[in-house]
């Protein structure tokens, strides 16, 4: 639906001439979708200005900041928030950081190892914002999804500059709850569709303790880089268990003990995938490291903060590992795979390789919940996938699952992966069924998969939890002008 | 085949946006973290490499709409191919070769940039992509060098259009005839009779013309006898080492950019750098001497039908990790009193100049906005001079320091090693 010209006109005295597109060349570059118009405002009242005109005129909006994940509906109005690019403030003392929804996660991270703090980087990867919630390969250390969020600055679907928690009383943005409104539950919307109406214009982010260098020490030429050295007191490995349960003990042990700066539940496909450089040599490595394992396994980053720290920390590792029948993996400890598995690990810079290199397309399931229960779960969806390999439809990574606690708990992620190439119309179809499948599935053994479908079914199972939700966005957005996006952040 | 034999490659685009930053693990903060210019300067995603073959697969789908937006699109890209090399850190697919087809198509089918055009005009008329103003090998006059296109010599000197006709940058062939003199290489240059590479038009998508280039160059080489080429411009560089070679056109010719003949001849002994230069550098990798100057690798083959994107034979991709990088700092460090110290963007991740694919014809603006960052990165550095190997990028950059009213000093890396002589 195009607009008109007066109308267009309206919004391009908003953001200049040069800052919105409504021609049919560039739509293929954007999700392959007509948009009525692509908007670039490089402030939070060029926003609030758009969104009053979007409701002015019942015109239907969503912001993407970087926009790897977006699926969305026809005729819309896009609004590309790349413009908005700033890191406001690092605030060391109260270990915050603010930043505008184009700041990609690469960009704060190494500003904050400059200063000898990190934060949660989803396991998307770091090219994606800083700004939005979610769960990452460090979760042990810096937790996960809304617990990172303090104090947002949100346009509201009607135009309004909402600023919440302490920013809503001060200058402050040390805490998303108060003194000031909280609207924890809206705005970051932990129920499916998970995406807040309106846009998030800042966040401050909770920032933790790096006890890392300031910068790894990367050399090389792309795709091969590797650490010149790997930093002081600091070490990965990878172990492999001979069963579940005892991969498990492990990691409840090591949660306790508190040790782990990282504790990733890769398979052996994903260590493959993170540590080649295309996809020939990663089946090779695939094929070599399935050898070497003797069954599931995580990877470990240990960081200590003195010699004496690094010490402790390694003997526990080994003690805890060696009582549940640990192996570590040879080909992990050799120092150029372990540096740069480290380092990629840590800059959340491999995740493509890990899902699109191979064919060009994933499907996943990801379950939150009690780490060993939905591991179960995921043995079962990972059988599910061996008809589906055995026809050459997807990607043979042995099946496996992957997963990770959160803040050195019980509690996590766990996640199963169909790689394939979507021009392979069988395999598409047998990986969507696959999905279908193993997502009802969870339902019925009471996991929750955020993939889980129409919010009609599941409502009812989460104290109805749909109808609020509607109705509170009914009642913050009365011209519906702020759609449900496609995306689980 | 042209651009469709490229539409696996442009399908496989996952909309990751890396190919907008330099590579994850070289991104050192909020400064210096953008590798497209295009995208930086425009921010349409459309601008970048993946919204470009994006494009390049729906077109080739379902037609080509050749909108004023499409080909301010096309022709406000330096083909420089930092998009590549970031995408290619993780992605088995390519990202310049599609955009360069596409181009390639849009000449083809008419749709030229006026600016271009002009430029392509001279050179059909006068085999320079410069206004030729005097005679190309004018700059020679005096120092007694032979001539190729007569004699027979060990190296061929190609000068190149900028340096020979731009009065401003003569210096820089001077400068290497006498380095080569002082060397005592038995070397030649054509003088009049060179003509233009064709780099710079196959990088505006003009490719018959410079297929035309290519042919004659190959010939008058072929008459020289020479078996080693050396070119002191980034762009002649690539289009005699990489494409010349991807059109089958190089034969067994032996090309060497002068910082590597340079190195070489230090490695040897046969040049000592001993005069003390004092300046603290920063050195600019040119695109096409760097991630872009690595060697065509010849490949056909099918992909293996499954659930991958790979191919019988396997595929390997121009990653960016073979370019000239090390020989011309290697020159620098020989340099007495040269200190180095290096940008955040570099080597395969190099920030373009701005003159690539065109750009500094078709959008001047755009050209001196990109090289205005790359000043601002150079500043940074603390260095009291930028030095590169091209002269399109010196050239680029004493503009941009024109406007900009910094102080900071450009050079050619062959300045610097006369003055060590
Ligand atoms: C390969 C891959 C792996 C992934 N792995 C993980 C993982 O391990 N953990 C995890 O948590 N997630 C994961 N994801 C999902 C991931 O979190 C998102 O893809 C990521 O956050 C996208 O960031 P983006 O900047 O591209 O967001 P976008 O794609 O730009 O936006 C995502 C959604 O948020 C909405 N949105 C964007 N900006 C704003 C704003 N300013 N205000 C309000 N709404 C906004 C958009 O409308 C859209 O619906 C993965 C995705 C991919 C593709
Ligand atoms: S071209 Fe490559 S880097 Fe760019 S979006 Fe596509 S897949 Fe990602
Ligand atoms: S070739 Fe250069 S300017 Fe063009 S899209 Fe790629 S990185 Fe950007």
């Amino acid at each position: 639906m195009a607009l008109s010209k007066e109308v267009y006109k309206e919004f391009e005295d908003v953001v200049g001439e040069e800052n919105i597109c409504d021609d049919p060349a560039i739509m293929p570059s954007y999700y392959n979708t007509e948009f009525a118009a692509v908007m670039l405002p490089g402030n939070t009242a060029e926003v609030q200005a758009l969104v009053r005109l979007c409701n002015k005129h019942k015109l239907k909006f969503r912001p993407i900041c970087t926009g790897w994940s977006g699926m969305f509906p026809k005729g819309i109005i896009l609004m590309d928030l790349r413009r908005m690019n700033h890191i406001i403030e690092i605030n060391e003392k109260n270990m915050y950081a603010v930043v505008e929804p184009y700041v990609i996660s690469s960009e704060l991270q190494a500003e904050l190892m400059k200063r000898g703090l990190n934060f949660c980087i989803k396991g998307a990867g770091t090219t994606c914002s800083a700004m939005l919630r979610g769960h990452g390969h460090m979760d042990q250390t810096t937790s996960g999804d809304d617990r990172n969020h303090l104090a947002i600055e949100w346009v509201t679907p009607e135009g309004e500059i909402v600023r919440t928690g302490a920013l809503g009383s001060s200058d402050e943005w040390f805490s998303g709850d108060g003194p000031g409104p909280s609207l924890r539950s809206i705005l970051t919307s932990a129920v499916p569709p998970g995406v807040t109406p309106g846009v998030f214009t800042k966040a401050a982010l909770k920032l933790y303790h790096w006890p890392g260098p300031a910068k790894f020490p990367v050399v090389g030429h792309s795709p091969k880089y590797v650490l010149s050295e790997i930093p002081p007191n600091m070490m990965a490995r990878y172990f492999s268990f001979p069963s579940v349960e005892k991969m498990w003990q492990a990691e409840l042990k090591l949660g306790e003990a508190e040790i782990c700066y990282e504790l990733m539940g890769f398979n052996a496909a994903m260590v493959a995938a993170n540590i080649t450089t295309c996809n020939e040599e990663d089946e090779k490595m695939f094929n070599r490291l399935n050898k070497e394992v003797q069954g599931p396994g995580f990877f470990v980053i240990i960081a200590g903060n003195s010699a004496e720290d690094f010490t402790y920390k390694k003997k526990v590792l080994e003690k805890i590992v060696s009582d549940a029948g640990g192996k570590s993996l040879k080909t992990v400890e050799d120092p150029e795979i372990e540096g740069i598995l480290m380092c990629q690990c840590i800059r959340i810079s491999a995740s493509i390789r890990e899902t699109f290199r191979p064919g060009g397309a994933f499907n996943s399931i990801p379950i939150m919940g009690q780490r060993d229960l939905t591991i179960k779960w995921a043995i079962g969806a990972g059988k599910a996938k061996e008809p589906l390999i055995k026809k050459g439809y997807i990607v043979d990574d042995g099946g496996a699952f992957f997963g990770w606690g959160v803040e050195q708990g019980h509690l996590g992620k766990t996640e199963i992966f169909c790689k394939f190439d979507p021009r392979n119309a069988e395999a598409k179809a047998a990986v969507e069924g696959w999905q279908k499948e193993q997502t009802a599935r969870a339902f019925k053994e009471h996991y929750f998969a955020s993939t889980m479908g129409p919010q009609d079914e599941i409502g009812p199972a989460l104290s109805n939890y749909h109808l609020w939700w509607r109705k509170l966005v009914r009642a913050i957005d009365p011209n519906g002008v702020s759609p449900e996006g496609g995306s689980l952040v | 085949m042209g651009l469709e034999q490229y539409k696996g490659d442009m399908e496989m685009c996952c909309r990751c946006s890396a190919c907008k930053f330099i590579p994850m693990q070289k991104v050192n903060g909020s400064q210096f973290s953008y590798a497209c210019p295009s995208i930086s300067r425009y921010n349409f995603h459309s601008y970048s490499g993946g919204g470009r073959v994006n494009i390049g697969a729906a077109m080739l789908k379902n037609g080509f709409n050749y909108t004023d937006k499409l080909l301010h699109i096309v022709y406000n890209c330096q083909m420089d191919g930092a998009c590549g090399v970031s995408c290619n850190y993780a992605m088995d697919m390519e990202v310049l070769q599609p955009i360069q087809e596409f181009r390639i198509k849009c000449v083809q089918d008419g749709h030229t940039h006026p600016a271009l055009d002009k430029v392509i005009a001279g050179l059909r008329k006068t085999g320079a992509m410069v206004p030729a103003q005097g005679k190309r090998g004018d700059w020679a006059a005096g120092l007694d060098l032979k001539d190729a296109t007569k004699e027979k010599v060990d190296v061929l000197y190609h000068v190149g259009c900028l340096t020979s006709y731009d009065k401003d940058y003569q210096k820089l062939a001077r400068a290497t005839a006498k380095i080569l003199q002082k060397a005592g290489v038995d070397f030649g240059i054509a003088g009049n009779t060179e003509t233009c590479c064709g780099g710079r038009a196959y990088q505006m998508g003009y490719e018959a013309d410079f297929l035309n280039q290519a042919k004659k160059n190959m010939a008058m080489v072929k008459k020289s006898g020479a078996k080693t080429l050396v070119t002191g411009c980034a762009d002649g560089y690539q289009a005699f080492k990489v494409l010349y070679d991807k059109y089958d056109l190089k034969g067994s010719l032996k090309v060497l950019h002068i910082s590597e003949y340079i190195d070489k001849l230090i490695r040897d002994g046969t040049l000592k750098p001993r005069k003390k230069v004092n300046l603290s550098v920063t050195y600019h990798d040119p695109c096409r001497l760097g991630r872009l100057g690595e060697s065509w690798v010849h490949w056909t083959g099918k992909k293996v039908p499954g659930d991958k994107f790979v191919f019988d034979p396997p595929k390997e991709y121009r990653r960016g990790t073979k370019g000239v990088y090390e020989p011309p700092r290697d020159v620098l460090r020989s340099i007495p009193g040269v200190k180095l110290t290096e940008m955040t963007r570099i080597k395969e991740y190099s920030w373009c100049c701005g003159a690539g694919g065109g750009v500094n014809d078709s959008n001047p603006d755009f050209n001196l906005w990109t090289a205005k960052k790359r000043i601002e990165e150079a500043i940074s550095t603390g260095a009291e001079a930028i030095v590169t190997a091209c002269p399109w990028c010196e050239k680029n950059f004493n503009e941009a320091i024109k406007e900009s009213g910094s102080g900071l000093k450009v050079y050619d890396i062959v300045e610097l090693v006369e003055k060590a002589l």
